[in-house]
């Protein structure tokens, strides 16, 4: 369409997003403070950082083997985020609370 | 057809399912039948396992060796008596559902694929297949907020710690071009170099399973979720699931890191000092002996990772002899934990031990054995372990990790120790209820192991000999 | 078979130690003796087998260790000497359990009891199959350690706690010297397996070691280690007082096991010892001392079971002083003997005092032999064959002895033979001052206890009579093939004669009068015994007074312990009390609290970090990854 651009987007690129995505993951794990959905989310993030390198690969190296890993990961992330969720609400009917900061009565 | 290699593990998981549909339909519950089936089926898999032909399967996915061999069958035996362990406290503890015995098949499954993984995928699945129901149980107890908080915690951390394991490999995948370790070998094994990507990939690799194995500095998760999962759920993570995760480790390093070894080795001699020290240190000031046990456990980890340090086969037959040993030493003392009850509650308090050599002589003497075994006193097995990893690395000149294993072992001791002291001389704190037959067994079952595995060490030394030199090929 | 006969005590031991509180005392008591009939069963056939067949054989087990260089298997070595040594100790040891399973029978802990004898037998078993030096040292400390909880077993009377750590120090004594001997056998020979050592005898003929000859520093070394477990001469002083255990114990201890230890050692190393003359020459000084001293004091003492300690003391220097002469067949076969009489005075003894309701001292015992006539009967026979009369037990190897001793020609052999002439005519002596004592003239007890004086139930007299026959019978069967003409054909070189010994041949040579002495000596100490306490019993008491410094210098066992008091338990205490003082107190305190302290420390920082808080956690993770990043980036 505009087709002027003579820029292509390269592995290196895919590679880079996906770091940052990782570490956008990593940080909302340990930086926040509020709530336990956020970390399911980082998590989320973190995976999907891997499937982002999976797949770029996939296609640089002309393999399928990383799409197949990807879908995969999917999939095994679904049944982690259930049990991850399912374990929140087992939390929450003790506690009442789902806040990071009080996840911290078994210490020492 | 290339998959009958697998049967164990089909068979184990048609099990798993014909089980859960079978506990599920009848109106009453199901646990005690549940269980026993489960251990059959266990028992079953490891009968299978035991004729199981080399070879790999799966395009390449699955690889059963000597080594997978070994691991596979201790991971099986700790699950089985993990099983057993938990019946008669789930039963009094309200925990008495099919789901519990049923989880542990299945991590048992997800435990013996990652010892047969031979590629980055089934390696992941594997793991997932492990860990996905080790966070369900360890927050079996719906109704103890303390369970609950180590199922979030251990959830939280495990699903990091796989996410840097699955970032590890898309890393290794894409710059050595594939998955399988066979062929990742291939790759190393040539001069060409290794690329600054595979090396990250390596590391995040070395993160995700330390993690599995609780090695410092990837072991916080160990102490909470310890002191906080109900105790046989504490039992069996401190064995079976700890054996797959440092048979995978193993593997993996060894395997198609192998010609990497003088890079990795440093990183896993660091992991190995920091978990001795930990362990020895911080086990001191405890109180709650669960806690106590999984600073223990981070310190035997070192020590078995000692061997894998070394990175030979004198090495890796140490890691291996210390695992069984470990396996064993553990589930007993567990054993005694979770006869720890008083008018019917559970404690878990170093004082609730207090005067137990008046109350019960049987049970004492035995945790006396396993706390003299732990802290490696001759003759008992915990010194063999010990010395078979010392030696080796001796042997391969890593003084620095002898030293410090010999120092930390020291320290260990004097916690160990005063469990002994406490319940031998300190004044009774009431008497315990009588231990259920099915815990005296496991006790007097690894005690006997315990105090005789001097007389005929051979049986175990060859097969872990066996095994170390199929993993170095 | 061979397997069998080591393992079943062991069996038996772990049945009634560990699951004595779930089966009853009745089926743990038991349990240990069928194991032990099993075993004595297993023990006789591998007799039969390796010893009147001919067929020694070496059954391995598993390779034991296999630690940087040093490998040895476990392997239970049975030739004529370990085979002899298996059916007598399993025999002995059965009949003890039998008997104990009556003896015992008012005691809180039979189990326990009973898990300890049947440990204790299977660690003498271990000790006598070793086919190595570490497997026999293994038994030896295993012998040290289940006679420690064996004499110690009334654990709440002071006199056997004190007993049983006297027993275990003095054995430690004479351990390590027989550590240092194993120690430097390894060291000349590379190896401790008995027939790699014995093969290379010969090329060590000239070793020396800081100037002394190796292989007869070894033998020395060897010895003392011998002379700890054999309680001779200096490292006797436990022996006696071991007496505090219950009765079956000492039985034990005094006839099959532990003492006879040292002897079979020397029997063992018997390829060493040809080869180490001087070694031998203190051998036999040694022993022939002690076979003297222990009788002059087994004379005056007054408690039961110490005159019969202090005749095994006696007995044991005679086999000393028999091998050290060379005649290690002859002195095998008094350790054979031996064990019968001695087992069977001891059980005796044991069924007195279980008739005179606990009572130990003779003075206070006296007219009871119509009361308890079957003891009284086995107590004769175990004397007679003690004192050597002829065609008892006794006297065919006490006579062989001497025979030997004379035979040897050399001065300490003609010292032996003296000392074991006058020892011979004290040991008929006291032996009879004790039988009179005990069961003739006037009762002395008081007459509640006499009235109690009763035979011993079946389960103990079953096998009193058996140790009879066998003091009967032992030295006439198997006096040929021990020592007799068939002997090279028994021992099929499990003892090795050098070539320049011919002691066995020499000792059928001797003069007419030499064979008849001994018996005249043990006649006249009979003698003796009947003129001093039956005829005219004023006389001892007479003497006692006319010769009151030796009377009290034998009766308080030369003086041994004080001795051993003010030599080495007071300034080791001295010294202790100053190391405690300034040493403990100060620097072995300050040094050990200076490091708890410090673990403290560091485990409060180790916990600190411990927060409890899941970011806290995932934040030292990535910490740990990034370091291990970059420590793998840069050592790339």
């Amino acid at each position: 369409m505009g087709g002027i651009t003579e820029m292509t987007i390269g592995l290196a690129h895919y590679l880079t997003v996906s770091a940052i995505l990782l570490v956008l993951g990593i940080f909302g794990i340990f930086l926040n403070r509020k709530n336990v959905i956020v970390i399911l989310m980082s998590v989320e993030l973190i995976l999907l950082s891997v499937n982002l390198n999976f797949v770029a690969f996939s296609a640089f190296l002309d393999d399928l083997a990383g799409q197949v890993f990807a879908m995969f990961v999917l999939t095994v992330a679904a049944a982690e985020a259930a049990i991850g969720l399912a374990i929140v609400v087992i939390y929450f009917r003790n506690r009442g609370s789902i806040e990071v900061e009080d996840i911290s009565t078994l210490k020492g | 057809m290339t998959w009958t290699l697998a049967l164990p593990e089909l068979v184990l998981a048609i099990a798993g399912l014909v089980i859960l549909v079978a506990g599920v339909l009848p109106k009453q519950e199901t646990f005690f039948p549940v269980s026993m089936a489960c251990i059959g089926s266990l028992l079953l898999a490891a009968v299978l396992v035991l004729g199981q032909p080399e070879g790999t399967a799966l395009g390449g996915h699955y690889v059963a060796d000597d080594f997978s061999g070994f691991m596979k069958l201790l991971a099986i035996g700790g699950a089985a008596i993990g099983i057993l362990l938990s019946l008669d406290y789930n039963t009094k503890e309200g925990l008495g559902r099919f789901e519990f015995p049923l989880l542990m098949l299945l991590a048992t499954i997800g435990m013996m694929v990652m010892i047969s993984a031979n590629d980055l995928l089934s390696l992941y699945l594997g793991l997932e297949l492990l860990s996905l129901p080790l966070y369900v149980i360890a927050a079996f107890n719906r109704d103890s907020a303390r369970s609950a908080e180590a199922g979030l915690k251990y959830f939280v951390l495990g699903a990091l710690a796989s996410g840097l394991l699955l970032y590890g490999s898309s890393l290794v995948y894409g710059f050595a071009g594939t998955t399988n370790f066979d062929r990742l070998a291939d790759a190393f094994s040539a001069d060409s170099g290794v690329t600054a990507g595979v090396v990250v990939g390596i590391v995040f690799v070395i993160a995700g399973l330390a993690f599995k194995v609780s090695a410092v500095p990837f072991h916080m998760w160990t102490p909470d979720v310890y002191e906080g999962a109900p105790t046989p759920v504490t039992a069996f993570f401190a064995a079976a699931p700890k054996v797959a995760a440092i048979a995978l480790l193993a593997r993996v390093l060894v395997g198609p890191f192998g010609d990497l070894a003088g890079q990795w080795q440093q990183v896993i001699t660091l992991v190995s000092l920091g978990s001795m020290t930990l362990g020895g240190f911080a086990a001191i000031g405890q109180r709650n002996i669960k806690r106590l046990m999984a600073y223990s456990s981070i310190g035997h980890v070192g020590y078995a990772l000692m061997g894998l340090a070394v990175a030979n086969d004198v090495g890796l037959r140490g890691l291996l002899v210390y695992m069984a040993i470990y396996v064993a030493m553990n589930l007993g003392t567990f054993a005694v934990l979770i006869a720890m009850r008083r008018k019917g509650r559970a404690v878990e308090q170093v004082e609730d031990l207090a005067g137990l050599g008046r109350t019960d002589l049987g049970t004492a003497v035995w945790m006396a054995v396993f706390m003299f075994s732990m802290a490696g006193i001759p003759p008992l097995a915990g010194f063999f372990g010990k010395l078979y990893v010392f030696l080796a690395a001796v042997q391969a000149g890593f003084w620095t990790l002898a030293v410090v294993g010999v120092l930390t072992s020291v320290v260990s001791a004097y916690y160990y120790l005063r469990i002994v002291k406490v319940m031998f001389f300190d004044a009774p704190a009431g008497a315990l209820d009588p231990a259920p037959a099915s815990l005296t067994v496991v006790m007097a079952a690894s005690g006997l192991f315990t105090l005789f595995f001097v007389l005929w060490p051979a049986p175990l030394l060859a097969a872990a000999q066996a095994a170390a030199a199929a993993l170095l090929g | 078979m061979f397997v069998g006969a080591i393992f079943f005590p062991l069996l038996g031991a772990c049945i009634s130690g560990f699951l004595g509180r779930w089966i009853g005392d009745k089926a743990a008591q038991w349990s240990t003796v069928i194991c032990m009939v099993l075993a004595a069963i297993c023990g006789s056939l591998a007799f039969g087998q390796v010893a009147l067949s001919g067929h020694p054989v070496t059954v391995e087990i598993v390779t034991w260790m296999d630690v940087g260089g040093l490998e040895f298997a476990w392997a239970l070595r049975y030739d004529t000497l370990a085979a002899v040594m298996v059916a007598m100790v399993t025999f002995i040891s059965t009949l003890i359990h039998l008997y104990s399973v009556g003896y015992m029978s008012h005691d809180e802990t039979p189990s326990r009891f009973f898990a300890y004898l049947s440990l204790f037998t299977f660690m003498m078993l271990m000790l006598v199959t070793a086919d190595n030096l570490a497997q026999l040292f293994f038994g030896w400390e295993g012998v040290g350690l289940a006679s420690y909880l064996l004499i110690g077993y009334w654990y709440d009377r002071e006199s056997a706690n004190r007993a049983a750590m006297k027993a275990f120090i003095v054995n430690r004594v004479g351990d390590v010297s027989f550590m240092l001997g194993v120690a430097l056998t390894f060291y000349v020979f590379g190896s401790i397996e008995f027939d790699t050592i014995f093969a290379a005898v010969p090329q060590h003929l000239e070793d020396r070691f800081g100037g002394i000859p190796a292989l007869e520093l070894i033998g020395v070394l060897l010895f003392i280690g011998a002379c700890g477990k054999s309680a001779q001469l200096g490292l006797h002083t436990w022996l006696p007082d071991a007496m505090e255990g219950p009765t079956p114990v000492s039985a034990l201890i005094h006839a099959a096991t532990m003492v006879t230890a040292g002897v079979f050692l020397v029997c063992r190393m018997s390829p060493v010892f040809e080869y180490a003359p001087t070694a031998l020459a203190v051998v036999t000084v040694v022993g022939a001392s002690t076979a003297l001293f222990a009788a002059t004091i087994g004379c005056v003492q007054n408690d039961i079971k110490r005159v019969i300690a202090y005749s095994t003391c006696s007995q044991l220097g005679y086999m000393f002083f028999a091998a050290g002469v060379g005649a290690y067949q002859v002195a095998m076969f008094h350790l054979f003997t031996h064990a019968f009489f001695k087992a069977l005075l001891f059980l005796g003894a044991g069924s007195v005092i279980h008739a005179m309701s606990d009572e130990q001292d003779i003075r206070k015992m006296g007219g009871i032999w119509s009361k308890i006539p079957i003891t009284y009967a086995v107590m004769w026979i175990g004397n007679l064959a003690l004192a050597g009369i002829p065609f008892f037990a006794g006297y065919y190897s006490k006579d062989a002895i001497l025979e030997a001793a004379f035979a040897s020609h050399s001065g300490v052999g003609m010292y032996a033979f003296l000392c074991g002439m006058i020892a011979a005519f004290l040991t008929a002596f006291y032996s009879w001052r004790l039988l009179i004592l005990t069961f003739h003239g006037a009762p002395r007890a008081d007459h509640h206890t006499m009235e109690h004086v009763h035979e011993s139930p079946a389960v103990m007299l079953i096998p009193l009579l058996l140790l009879a026959v066998g003091a009967v019978l032992t030295g006439y069967i198997f006096a040929p093939l021990f020592i007799g003409e068939h002997e090279h054909g028994f021992w099929h070189g499990a003892i090795l004669n050098a070539e320049h010994n011919h002691i066995l041949h020499a000792m059928h040579e001797v003069p007419a009068w030499v064979p008849l002495a001994p018996t005249v000596m043990g006649i006249g100490g009979i003698a003796l015994a009947y003129v001093f306490y039956m005829l005219a019993p004023g006389i001892p008491g007479r003497l006692a007074t006319a010769f009151r410094g030796l009377y009290l210098f034998l009766l308080n066992k030369w003086y041994f312990d004080e001795l051993y008091d003010a030599i080495f338990v007071r300034p080791a205490r001295r010294l202790a009390m100053v190391f405690w003082k300034t040493g403990d107190a100060q620097i072995i305190d300050g040094m050990p609290n200076g490091a708890a302290s410090l673990a403290v420390g560091v485990a409060r920082g180790a916990v600190r970090i411990q927060t409890g808080r899941v970011a806290n956690y995932a934040f030292a993770m990535i910490i740990g990854l990034v370091v291990f990043v970059s420590l793998f980036l840069i050592g790339r």
